[in-house]
């Protein structure tokens, strides 16, 4: 079984936060735990969802094989996936931080990081699900801009991302 | 119990089932399922500690109260920057940044601010850039944060050229005052802690908090008033 190893990023990511954490505790231990315990219920409520993705990912890579994702979100029809890779983000209303590791896995087998990048902008940056909601608290012009902005310039950031690669 | 448990893990429900049925039929293939997931899931494990650090040193200790009040109409890149500072630094989705652009709205804050708010509310977020470098590498994550914050300034540009003040719904004052506690039910991101720091006021039901005591006396408002103020969604009115 292949396990990932700590590489030096996420350890230098893991002094830092321990750092920052003691100095935090030290110079107020009531407010740092009190802040903790809140986090622990915001995040808390991504347990399941974040379980759920984890195992879907092992789903995927057994049962569909590298070429099949290859074929479908790789290099060949890469306009046509990063659109729908767009849409698809639009209409999902799943944290970012659930969506990496199934992203990730994908890329991992062979998929093109366009599609990739775009479905993870529009993810957060888009929200068809909230636009009543945006659109009461803003009014539609602003909803209607700012949402379809944020779809046109998600693609041109994936493309970007693509030619710099 | 078990149906509720059902409800709110709708995701985890269905692949848990996937896998039972696997192992009857082809326990082979679950494992190998098992297998491919470890990889994923000891990656979490080693990233979601520094998340968790970095989100509850940020919600405890970032001013916001402080960058909030830097706002104004004429504030210029100043503003800009305060409000790019004030969403990459907060947590929650991008919902949860509504009534806190309606309150910087209601302050005279410009409409190119309230776009880079909401925007960097809900794609720069701190910690989830911790979380992006580990399964997508640092410079990935690095380019697309590049990429996405020049974004949101030029888009911020144009939706304050295209959208005037009139375009948008009145700012007006609630109409209820002296209401006493209302929660928002669609900013409520359902983390507990108002149940939790006050639970004579506050309850959770199907994941999202509820109001129990709506008259209160006055020194339960009090109460109330401070579990608002730690309210990560700032989902809780008290008036």
């Amino acid at each position: 079984m292949r396990l990932p190893k700590m590489d030096p990023f996420t350890l230098s990511l893991w002094v830092i936060a321990l750092i920052a954490l003691l100095f935090f505790l030290a110079k107020d231990r009531k407010r740092t735990l009190g802040s903790m315990q809140m986090t622990k219920g915001m995040m808390g409520g991504l347990l399941g969802e974040l379980t759920g993705i984890l195992f879907l990912i092992g789903l995927i890579l057994t049962f569909v094989p590298p070429e099949t994702i290859k074929a479908g979100l790789g290099q060949s029809n890469v306009v046509l996936a990063s659109i729908l890779a767009a849409v698809a983000g639009s209409v999902t209303l799943i944290p970012a931080f659930v969506a990496f590791p199934l992203v990730g896995s994908l890329v991992n087998v062979g998929a093109s990081i366009v599609p990739a990048v775009a479905f993870l902008t529009t993810l957060t940056m888009v929200g068809l699900v909230t636009f009543p909601l945006e659109k009461r608290e803003f009014g539609q012009k602003f909803a209607l801009y700012r949402n379809g902005l944020s779809f046109v310039f998600a693609l041109v950031i994936a493309w970007i991302m693509g030619v710099l690669k | 119990m078990l149906a509720g448990f059902l409800r709110k893990n709708k995701l985890l429900s269905l692949v848990a089932t996937i896998y039972i049925v696997l192992l009857i039929t082809l326990p082979g293939k679950a494992i190998e399922a098992v297998q491919n997931s470890m990889y994923y899931v000891m990656e979490m494990l080693m990233i979601m500690p520094v998340v968790f650090i970095l989100t509850s040193i940020i919600e405890g200790w970032i001013p916001k109260k402080a960058i909030i009040s830097g706002f104004g109409e004429g504030s210029g890149i100043k503003g800009n920057i305060l409000a790019f500072l004030l969403g990459s630094f907060s947590a929650g989705p991008i919902y949860a940044a509504f009534p806190v652009c309606k309150m910087l709205l209601a302050k005279g804050a410009g409409i190119a601010n309230v776009v880079i708010v909401l925007s960097t509310w809900a794609v720069v977020k701190v910690p989830m850039l911790a979380n992006e470098a580990k399964f997508l590498g640092p410079k990935f994550m690095a380019t697309r944060w590049a990429l996405t914050t020049v974004s949101i300034f030029i888009m911020a540009y144009i939706v304050a050229k295209q959208v005037k003040r009139k375009d948008m719904p009145m700012v007006e004052e609630t109409a209820e005052t002296g209401k006493g506690v209302r929660i928002a039910a669609e900013c409520c991101a359902g983390c507990g802690v108002c149940a939790k720091l006050s639970p004579m006021i506050f309850t959770m039901s199907d994941g999202k908090a509820r109001v129990i005591l709506e008259t209160p006396n006055p020194k339960q408002k009090q109460k109330a008033q401070a579990t608002a103020e730690r309210c990560p969604a700032k989902a809780i009115q008290v008036d």
